[in-house]
């Protein structure tokens, strides 16, 4: 029990997935710094990599405004709430070897609901904040959830059902053979998309849109409310692609070599490569998009997004009965 | 104005299924605005009703600081009006007191100025396609064209000094001379500059995100709209008038130096888009023909202190539009009046135009397509806070309400 | 012909930007080039100035002071001997001065880090005698 309460705390529990939140800030500074001809962070630690963390610090240090109309118990207990989310969710994700801390049979409806989870808390917070630029922004916020939902969630099925499962570790079992992504592409792309909606990176950066609303549900934060609300962004980061590899890319699955290594490092290792990987895609995909309207991505979402994955999972579904996907 | 927001209303009623109404302030302290200003948007869900402006927050009263300063001080004033086109105020400027006097501005010098004037038409207009994508949230154009604009500011610094107020300008001449030897480095730095235009062109032609933001925004504006609202410059072009001081009116060198007028038709913020890239093009074909064919000659022709009397006025085409000086003199050191009309008041009333019926989403690619220059236009603006009333007053009026205020217990209205 | 829409216009350019140099510099900690016209701080040489005040009257935005040293002889008459001080920080960097000093007494160096939490250290009294 005590060396499992230790894992969960901190590896690869809740202070590794902290220090890879810090980790994927720094890269996402400097692969789009350099991608513009800047240089990115270089001052705090070596090559700019403690620059997160610095910036964490100092907004723990400083005063926090709370607006005189705003609900002041939601505004400041319900940022703790929202960080708990992706932190328990990440409890859920095989990286060490292919059993997770908490995993249990049901253990990808428990991630669906604290996606959903989050959301709510993420409107809630918006609408406490009471001025005009956050009244804008969680209109724009519910309506993009209610568009992203459907498509993430199908996805999400499509992938349990290549694998005949309902919990992480058993879709990540399930892919010993093959890939997920070569048996549902579209799924996969789908869950990109859909993922950069939930976790707000360009092109659907629109309810934090920082130069039309000034910030978004953001705005009214200060102090240590806004230090852990920027860190719960990207925890959500990490567990967005976390999910991305566990479901889709063989999680910490790979070609296992036999010269002495341990076999949970060589997992590890190619955990790390795999959400790093998927952690570039979605850099080079924010940098080089702007930020769309909201009936503009409404529309993306139910027009294109939505009738692409049950067409997967109709797809999905002929390769079953055709016999081409076995159950383990 | 309560009528009109109702009758606004009722016509965006079948837009909308949205009830709420909502006000948002946009400024005068805003990440989206560069000098402040503020506009009062009435929002429903987010479709806009009305933008009411209000005006006059970085008024600096240049106009009465001319009437104390002799007369080439001014040149240094009105050249700070504004960082982005500050060498054709003080060109405009000093086009109006030369038509005072009886000297002509030699050749070389007309030629140099307008080797500048393009120059920094070229700085502008890369700094603004940049804005745009910024504000549209498109971060990496917004650094990849500053980084080419530092190619403009260059050649800039090396020819007069300085990178934004450039002080080359004098009375009836320029006060430096180009540099030896630097004709053919301007002519490869001004082909590159077109490729990187045309490269921008295609990015903004091709790029899908890009044109869903851009693509027929605003594009119910007509000519007549643009007409009747006295829009100048690119505001007036992009819709098809072949309005252009250099073409209209020419100055400086504009007559002998190959020009040619850019004009779109289409009416939305793209068209403004590629018109301002093309501009950048015809901008650098004219500074290479002016650098290899500059005439020889003096630049600068020495005249007196004391300007003869009389009044003149000038227009040049600034980046943004059609700059428009008056000037009037007594025979003295000073100038007795000056005034100034810079292009963003008449394009302002525009930009409120287009934005009716747009969503808030809009606002900031909107009110930056028009290029505003806030600190350039700013003038007095009477309003009454409490009862929501703002009103104009003439110079008379104004003048009348000074001697009330100053002087209370004076009995003649002198 | 229309042009052919996409999604990612920019990726190539993009990519090629990141495996070339950056074009930023690290500013403090690397001095940057400057062309020879730059006008930075103003400078003065003592031994050349002779008080004859032309910069005094030109100068647009009044930094130049003119102060009283004394009289001395020339022949049989009295004529005022005096010598500027600059306050600096409100020069506007336009060059007027050091195009009308016939004497050639200044220039405009290269410097533009001014900046300083001592609003005296920006008076520049060169020009007096010791």
């Amino acid at each position: 029990m005590i060396p499992e309460v230790l894992e969960a705390i901190i590896f690869p529990g809740a202070l590794y997935t902290i220090g890879m939140g810090f980790l994927f800030d720094w890269l996402d500074r400097k692969t789009s710094a350099r991608m513009q001809g800047r240089i990115g962070p270089m001052i705090a630690g070596p090559y700019g990599t403690l620059q997160p963390l610095a910036d964490f610090i100092k907004l723990l240090f400083k005063e926090e405004i709370i607006p005189s109309h705003a609900d002041k118990l939601v505004f400041l207990f319900a940022p703790a709430l929202f960080f708990m989310a992706p932190i328990l969710s990440m409890l859920f994700i095989p990286i060490i070897s292919p059993t997770s801390i908490a995993g249990f049979q049901f253990d990808i409806l428990a991630i669906l609901f604290l996606l959903g989870f989050s959301a709510f808390v993420v409107s809630i917070l918006s609408f406490s904040s009471a001025s005009s630029f956050t009244t804008v922004a969680t209109g724009r916020l519910v309506l993009q959830y209610v568009s992203y939902e459907i498509p993430l969630v199908l996805s999400i099925i499509a992938a349990a059902l290549c694998s005949r499962s309902l919990s992480v570790e058993g879709v990540v079992g399930a892919q010993t053979k093959i890939w997920n992504v070569f048996l549902a592409p579209i799924a996969f792309c789908v869950f990109i998309v859909a993922m950069m909606a939930e976790l707000e990176k360009a092109p659907f950066d629109i309810p934090s849109a920082k130069t039309e609303i000034v910030g978004g549900w953001l705005t009214e934060f200060s102090g240590r409310a806004l230090a852990f609300l920027k860190l719960t962004k990207e925890v959500s980061y990490v567990f967005g692609c976390a999910l991305a590899v566990s479901l889709f890319l063989g999680g910490p699955l790979g070609p296992i070599l036999s010269f002495g290594v341990p076999v949970s490092i060589l997992y590890f290792i190619y955990f790390t490569i795999k959400i790093l990987a998927v952690g570039f895609v979605i850099f080079v995909l924010k940098t080089s998009l702007t930020r769309i309207k909201i009936g503009q991505a409404t529309q993306l979402f139910w027009k294109i997004l939505t009738p692409l994955s049950l067409c997967q999972i109709l797809l999905i579904l002929i390769l079953i009965q055709g016999g081409l996907i076995v159950a383990t | 104005m309560s009528d009109d927001v109702d009758k606004r209303r009722e016509e965006s009623a079948g837009l909308m299924e949205y009830s709420a109404e909502n006000l948002v302030p946009f400024g005068p302290i805003h990440p989206s605005l560069k000098e402040p200003e503020y506009f009062k948007i009435i929002l429903e869900g987010e479709r806009i009703v009305d933008v009411i402006p209000r005006i006059g927050y970085v008024h600096r009263g240049l106009e009465k600081a001319a009437e104390m300063r002799p007369w080439i001080q001014n040149m240094y004033m009105f050249e700070r009006t504004c960082g982005i086109c500050s060498f054709v105020h003080s060109l405009c400027y000093g086009q109006a007191v030369e038509g005072l006097t009886i000297f002509q501005v030699p050749k070389r010098a007309e030629y140099i100025r307008l080797i500048i004037c393009e120059m920094e038409r070229i700085h502008s207009h890369l700094l603004w396609v940049g804005l745009m994508g910024h504000w549209a949230g498109f971060d990496t154009l917004f650094m990849w064209v500053w980084q080419d604009r530092e190619v403009v500011l260059d050649l800039v610094e090396a020819i007069s000094g300085n990178r934004v107020h450039k002080s080359m300008n004098a009375f009836c001449g320029v006060r430096r001379d180009m540099p030896q030897g630097m004709e053919k480095h301007i002519v490869e730095r001004m082909k590159f500059m077109t490729d990187r235009a045309r490269y921008y062109r295609e990015i903004i032609d091709t790029e899908e995100t890009m044109l869903e933001r851009t693509q027929k925004v605003g594009a119910h504006v007509t000519q007549d709209t643009v007409e009747k609202l006295c829009a100048v410059g690119p505001m007036a072009r992009y819709v098809g008038l072949r309005q252009d001081v250099r073409l209209n009116n020419p100055y400086a060198a504009y007559g002998e130096v190959p020009f040619e007028i850019v004009t779109r038709t289409e009416g939305d913020v793209q068209a403004l888009l590629r018109l301002r890239l093309d501009e950048i093009i015809a901008s650098a074909n004219m500074i290479s023909y002016a650098v290899e064919n500059l005439p020889d000659g003096p630049i600068k022709v020495k005249i007196p202190p004391v300007i003869p009397a009389g009044e003149h006025s000038s227009r040049c085409e600034a980046p943004r539009g059609e700059i428009f000086y008056y000037v009037k003199s007594t025979g003295g050191r000073t100038p007795d009046r000056v005034k100034s009309r810079q292009p963003t008041l008449a394009n302002l009333p525009l930009a409120l135009e287009i934005l009716k019926g747009q969503t808030l989403a809009d606002v900031p690619v909107v009110l930056t397509a028009i290029d505003p220059c806030f600190g350039c236009m700013d003038r007095m603006s009477f309003l009454d806070t409490e009862q929501n009333k703002q009103w104009t007053w003439s110079g008379e009026q104004l003048r009348q309400y000074g001697i009330k205020h100053y002087f209370p217990d004076r009995k003649d209205k002198a | 012909m229309l042009p052919h829409r996409k999604v990612g216009a920019a990726i190539p350019e993009m990519f090629r930007v990141m495996l070339e140099k950056p074009t930023t510099e690290a500013y403090p900690y690397k001095k940057i080039d400057l062309p020879d016209r730059f006008r930075g701080k103003l400078d003065i040489d003592p031994e050349k100035c002779t008080g004859c005040s032309v910069c005094a009257l030109v100068c647009p935005a009044s930094v130049i002071t003119m102060i009283d040293l004394g009289k001395r002889k020339v022949g049989d008459r009295e004529l005022p001997v005096k010598r500027p001080i600059f306050e600096l920080a409100s020069c506007i960097f336009c060059g007027e001065c050091v195009d009308n000093c016939a004497f050639k007494a200044l220039e405009m160096s290269k410097q533009f880090e001014l900046a300083t939490p001592d609003r005296d250290s920006l008076t520049m009294k060169k020009a007096l005698p010791k």
